[in-house]
Order: structure tokens, then C-alpha cells, then sequence
């Protein structure tokens, strides 16, 4: 195709953008809805994600040794939590340092503590403090540990664990039905809309059929106006997810002391993602519309 | 060329068995002649016109147009054998929001025709049609009878090998459908093919020529007639 019919087809496309304001008004408001609750709920989980990856963090494997271990066994313990495919980190909290933090956390027993020191030896265990890379499976690993020649017990938050791991798959799950949903919703109100539209010029499409215009000829134009109306509505799409999502990490924000304890102080600004979220809006709207209209005027192209 | 070979056409309508549109059709028409295809409602006219432009396909039999084997034309290949038809509506099928020259220029888009020729042929047939001052008009400002001739330049305008056109008079005042026809003739001494389809029996009379009756399905007629102009 030459590029002036192109550019004509084109031209006209964006044309009936306006021609047809209310139907391209509908449309893009439909898309700018749907799009607005993509993203945002995507912006959410990923924040989501943030903050149960920080209570994540906060979970930890108390692997305590025994009294009587040697200097050998200790390495044979530090060795075999290092080899440990669950094992993010982990650092070693000597019986001294615990007696001492013990005594230092507790200073109206200063006397006592003295007193018990004359007589006693130091009576806290050597400590392993692990962080795991995968919650889910924490009780796996902390049973790993326990099996560990030289370990005297293991005490790890199971019940709260297993409590974060529904939370985080319910979470997802609902995340994901809500973005299909979404995404079908979207689709097919767009279906309906441009159908609606196509409708309406269905005599021009047949005066383009009966004079010979190949179906590439007759999309295109459909196929500019729905990807016109899908990125217009991408790019105020973005901008109330903007204003939005600042609105939501304001307000959070502003209750600072709370959220720190679920780790809102690594939650991202908009700021840094805003291009990714602007290109992906344009993206996604341009494609709501495009496939809309392909699949809505497919049915008036037998002509 | 056009040619029907043992055609038939059967709708399934599923009562009854159906209708015979069309029964055992033969009609050869060559290059260069002006055909009137006359016949009362339901005599097989139209689906006759819808064998020829392709959009639907014979039961029985084989159907050639400008060399096109229709039977055997491929879908994709379908819109160019439709650019070598130019087509005229009873309801002239104008795009109503484009003007008179976009309507006639939108055809030689459609065919991938450059701006150049584009600006060249359109005020070309715009002018053969005696509509050269009303290019900038839309359709809903001319009357019926300049509506059909912007038809007839938007049809011409491919310089097709084949003219097809259906009841062309059928809804403009009479005194303007002699002007009509004699366009599609001015249209045919060039060398065109012209098929028209009427019910008006005072212009076939009037203007003569070679005339094919349809009566129920089956061609009842076809041969040369005495005009009377």
C-alpha cells in the first residue's frame, strides 16, 4: 500500500474518532475505568509484595546449640545451616553476647545477675539466628535443622508463617482473578461499543467490500480509532492513577510510626515508575482497542 | 467477457425443500456490449447480479467474468476481481459523510492508485458526468438524479472492464433516467461493458439493443431489440 493511501486511512481513522464522538466517548471511558483499576491494583500488589517481603524478612529460625558443643561441632553446624538451599542468611549470636544483652536488658537484676555469675557458669546457649528465603517451607527447614548433630532445639513463628503464606496466595489469587476479569470486562464492553459503531457505518463498509477494498483496507481505519480511543484513555489512565496512588501513599504515609513496622518505608513513589506505567497504559489501552475492533468488525467484512 | 455455463441456484430456506432461483442459465455476453437484463420481481434478476459480482455462488453450473472463474476464486482474491467491476446502485450507495470528489477518489484509494492520478482522474469523470461544480458537495446536497451520476463517475472511475447496473433509474424521476442510460451508453462506445439491470420497459424500448429476459429463474428471451430513439 502506498504510504499516501496509508496516511489517508489513517487520517481517516482518527477522523471517526470524532465523527463518532458519543460511541468513541463511551469507548474510552470504558477503557480508561478498566485500565485505571489495572493499574492500580497492580501498583497495590507490587506494594503488597513490598511489604510481606519485609515481614518476611523479619522471620527468623532460632537454631540454639548445645551446652557441651565443641569448637568442631559449631563449625560442623555453621556448615551444614550454610549449605542449606532455604538459608537467605544468618549470623551467630554467642551464649556470651546473649548472657550479656541479657544483663544489659536488665539492669534492676544487676545484683542477682552478680550474684548468679560467683557461683554459676554463663547458662544461655550459642544461637543461630537464620533468615529464610522461602516462608512457605519454613517448618521443612526449621525440622532440617533440628536433625543437625550438635542442635538442642529449634523454635521458628510456624503458625504465624503459615498464616503470611495464605494471606499472600489468597492475596494473588484474588489479584490475578480481579486483572483477568478486568481484562474480559474491558474486552468485551469495547466489543460491544465498537460493534455498536461499526454498526452504524455498515453500509460504508459494504460500498469498500463491493468496490473491492481488501479487508486490510477496510480495518484499518477501525483499527486506528480503537487504538486512538485505547492510548488516549491510557494516557488519563495514568494520570488519575497518579493522582490516586499519590493520594493512597500520602495518606499512609501520614500514619508513618504503623506502616514502618510492615516496611511502608520501602513502598515505591510513582515517580520512579511513572514512564513504565504511562507505556504500559498506552500498550494495553492500544490493544483493548485494537482487538476489540478487529474482533467487532470481522462479522461485516462477508460481504 | 461474461459467460454462465448450466447454472443453477438453490436457497435453502428450509421450508419445503427450498427455491430455485435460477434454473439451467446459459448467457454469454462479450467485451464491449450494453445488455439489458429485464424480468419481473422474483424472476431471478438479482441473484443473477449477485453471481456475477461474487457474493454468493451457483449451485450447479460455472460462472466467468473477465476471466475470472468464479467458482474457483479464491476469498482473498475476491476484492480484485471486484476492482474489475464498476457497480451502480438503485440506491446510489454514496458514503454520505464523504464529498462528491472523496467519493470518487475513495474507489481509486481502495485500488491503490497514487495522489497524482488520483488528482488527475477524479476531476477527469467528475467532468464526464457534467459534476465538476459540485465536487465539493456532499451527497445529502445533490438531487437523485446527480447522485446516480456521481455513481456512474465513482464506478467509471477504475476504467473497469464491466459496468454493472442495478435498476439504475429506479429512484430518480424519469425524465432524468433517459440521461442516465445515455451516460451508461457514452460510458460502453468507449469500450466498456455494460449490464443493466431494469424493470422499466419504456427505456428498453427506447433505447433498444441487446435485451435478456429473466421469467421464473430460466431465460425466457435474449436478442437484439429495435430501439425506438
Amino acid at each position: 500500500m502506498r504510504m499516501s493511501n496509508f496516511s489517508y486511512l489513517v487520517k481517516r481513522g482518527v477522523g471517526s474518532v470524532f465523527r463518532n464522538a458519543m460511541m468513541s466517548f463511551a469507548s474510552f471511558c470504558v477503557l480508561l475505568v478498566s485500565l485505571f483499576l489495572v493499574s492500580v491494583s497492580c501498583l497495590l500488589a507490587y506494594d503488597l509484595g513490598v511489604v510481606f517481603a519485609n515481614i518476611e524478612e523479619k522471620n527468623e529460625i532460632d537454631v540454639f546449640v548445645q551446652g557441651s558443643v565443641t569448637q568442631e561441632q559449631l563449625t560442623h553446624i555453621t556448615d551444614a545451616i550454610n549449605i542449606n538451599t532455604n538459608t537467605d542468611r544468618f549470623i551467630f549470636y554467642s551464649k556470651d553476647e546473649a548472657w550479656a544483652d541479657q544483663q544489659a536488658s536488665n539492669p534492676e537484676f544487676t545484683e542477682v545477675f552478680d550474684q548468679f555469675n560467683a557461683i554459676e557458669e554463663n547458662p544461655m546457649p550459642h544461637t543461630f539466628r537464620v533468615t529464610v528465603k522461602d516462608i512457605s517451607i519454613i517448618s521443612q527447614t526449621a525440622d532440617e535443622f533440628a536433625t543437625i548433630e550438635g542442635v538442642e532445639k529449634v523454635a521458628a513463628p510456624y503458625d504465624f508463617a503459615s498464616a503470611l503464606v495464605d494471606i499472600r496466595s489468597t492475596l494473588t489469587a484474588i489479584g490475578i482473578t480481579l486483572l483477568v476479569v478486568l481484562i474480559l470486562t474491558s474486552i468485551i464492553i469495547i466489543y460491544n461499543s465498537i460493534r455498536s459503531s461499526v454498526f452504524t457505518r455498515q453500509k460504508e463498509l459494504n460500498i469498500m467490500k463491493v468496490v473491492g477494498a481488501t479487508n486490510a483496507f477496510v480495518k484499518i481505519p477501525f483499527f486506528i480509532e480503537g487504538m486512538f480511543i485505547g492510548i488516549a484513555a491510557g494516557v488519563a489512565s495514568w494520570f488519575i492513577t497518579k493522582l490516586t496512588y499519590d493520594a493512597i501513599v500520602g495518606l499512609f504515609q501520614s500514619n508513618f510510626e504503623i506502616w514502618q513496622i510492615f516496611g511502608m518505608v520501602d513502598i515505591m513513589s510513582f515517580d520512579s515508575v511513572t514512564w513504565i506505567v504511562l507505556a504500559a497504559n498506552c500498550v494495553l489501552g492500544a490493544l483493548l482497542g485494537a482487538i476489540g475492533t478487529v474482533i467487532s468488525t470481522a462479522k461485516y467484512l462477508k460481504v | 467477457m461474461v459467460e454462465l455455463k448450466n447454472v443453477d441456484v438453490h436457497y435453502n430456506d428450509g421450508l419445503k425443500g427450498g427455491i430455485d432461483a435460477l434454473n439451467d442459465v446459459n448467457i454469454r455476453i462479450n467485451d464491449g456490449e450494453f445488455v439489458f437484463i429485464v424480468g419481473s420481481s422474483g424472476a431471478g434478476k438479482s441473484t443473477l447480479l449477485k453471481l456475477l459480482t461474487r457474493e454468493i455462488q451457483p449451485t450447479k453450473g460455472r460462472v466467468f467474468v473477465n476471466d475470472y472463474n468464479l467458482s474457483k476464486l479464491k476469498n482473498r482474491k475476491l476484492p480484485y476481481f471486484r476492482r474489475s467491476l464498476g457497480m451502480i446502485f438503485q440506491d446510489f450507495r454514496l458514503i454520505p459523510n464523504l464529498t462528491v470528489y472523496e467519493n470518487v477518489a475513495f474507489v481509486l484509494r481502495v485500488i491503490d492508485k497514487s495522489k497524482r492520478y488520483i488528482r488527475q482522474r477524479v476531476p477527469y469523470v467528475l467532468n464526464l458526468v457534467k459534476l465538476g461544480d459540485k465536487a465539493k458537495c456532499y451527497p445529502s446536497q445533490l438531487s437523485g438524479g446527480e447522485q446516480q451520476r456521481v455513481a456512474i463517475a465513482r464506478a467509471f472511475a477504475c476504467d473497469p472492464q464491466i459496468i454493472i447496473a442495478d435498476e439504475p433509474t429506479g429512484n430518480i424521476d424519469p425524465a432524468l433516467s433517459y440521461e442516465i442510460v445515455e451516460l451508461l451508453m457514452d460510458i460502453n462506445e468507449c469500450g466498456t461493458t455494460v449490464i443493466m439491470v431494469t424493470h422499466d420497459h419504456e427505456i428498453v424500448r427506447h433505447f433498444g439493443g441487446r435485451v435478456i429476459n429473466l421469467k421464473d429463474g430460466s431465460v425466457d428471451y435474449d436478442d437484439y431489440m429495435e430501439g425506438g430513439r
